[in-house]
């Protein structure tokens, strides 16, 4: 059937393409609603105002990395820190992107670097597995822009709406740490953590990690703590690769 | 409305995560990883966010360790949602049991 959409003129086929990619994504729209909201929330008790919130959300558009920085958001923040963590959290989009490249190779650089500013987890893994599975069904250009387009603008708007009404109802919200939302940010990322799961030996580098930081954190003042276990961490990872 | 210190960071913050974007997609489009690096690189992400709530592990209040506890459990069974929903469960009424 999607072989005889392709065939429309592009233009018709555009825009069934996104729709489809708008229906794939509307789980994931949903399940970014409380996230969202609690980002705002947690981001407007650190003292971001509610223009700051969805500006963060919407340049940066990246949730692991938003989630560690308003963490770690001090009046006034500690740029260096905070921008060296978002580049940690996010060093796994080069992975991302090194992945994804066969498949964009087709694509001018003028719509392949637009396309890459929204790929996020989701987007990626979604745009990915729907080129797979195009590629499986026979079509010559398996990556479908306007699906992994359509996708991303659900997801897109969704991130920065929420998170910018999670910090208008932050006040309403109340004292986080009290009623236990600080507990947000742990099992969010220990969720996460379980995604990245490959075996143990891999989870080692994440045992350095958790040892260094935690030690940081009771000897030195500051957020240090987070640079010295990622850091220690990703060299015992190497460490442990080399010793193949 | 915007701070001069907190759009700095935002536009920071924002230019770092679209190079990572990039990054992969152009210098790395026509070459193969070795495996050591893609080895190293999959373990990055996890480094950073175990770093990142590594205070939770060593809190000095017993309520707050055994809600995470809790937490570490659910993250291993369950969904992101129903996790999220049993960690502050815990943490709230853990604390207030231990007042």
């Amino acid at each position: 059937m999607a072989k005889d959409r392709s065939a429309a003129t592009p233009r018709v086929a555009s825009r069934t393409e996104g729709m489809r990619g708008l229906k794939a994504g509307l789980p994931i729209m949903i399940g970014f609603v409380p996230f969202a909201l609690l980002l705002g929330a947690q981001a407007g008790q650190k003292g971001l105002s509610a223009v700051e919130v969805p500006l963060m959300a919407g340049l940066n558009f990246g949730g692991g990395s938003e989630f560690a920085a308003i963490e770690l958001w001090t009046s006034p923040p500690n740029v260096l820190l905070i921008v060296a963590i978002t580049f940690l959290v996010n060093s796994r989009h080069i992975l991302m992107g090194a992945a994804l490249a066969p498949y964009i190779r087709h694509l001018p650089k003028r719509k392949a670097f637009p396309a890459l500013f929204f790929m996020c987890d989701e987007s990626w893994a979604m745009g990915l597995a729907d080129a797979r599975r195009r590629l499986a069904a026979g079509f010559s250009e398996p990556f479908s822009l306007p699906y992994y387009l359509g996708l991303s603008a659900g997801l897109y708007l969704t991130w920065v709406t929420f998170t910018a009404a999670g910090a208008l109802a932050g006040p309403m919200i109340g004292d986080v740490k009290a009623i236990g939302f600080d507990m947000v940010f742990p099992a969010v990322f220990l969720v996460l953590l379980k995604g990245m799961w490959t075996g143990f030996r891999a989870t080692r580098a994440w045992l350095v990690s958790l040892v260094v930081a935690a030690s940081t954190y009771l000897l030195v003042p500051g957020a240090w703590y987070v640079l010295a276990g990622a850091l220690s961490g990703v060299l015992a990872a190497f460490a442990i690769a080399s010793r193949k | 409305m915007i701070e001069a210190a907190t759009l700095l960071t935002i536009v920071l913050m924002a230019s770092v995560t679209y190079l990572t974007r990039l990054v992969g997609y152009v210098a790395l489009r026509n070459r193969i990883l070795s495996p050591r690096i893609v080895e190293v690189m999959e373990g990055a992400p996890g480094c950073v966010l175990i770093s990142v709530i590594a205070p939770y592990f060593v809190s000095d209040r017993p309520a707050d360790l055994a809600a995470l506890a809790i937490t570490l459990l659910a993250a291993t069974r369950l969904p992101l949602l129903a996790t999220v929903v049993i960690g502050v469960c815990a943490a709230g009424l853990l604390r207030h049991l231990a007042g």
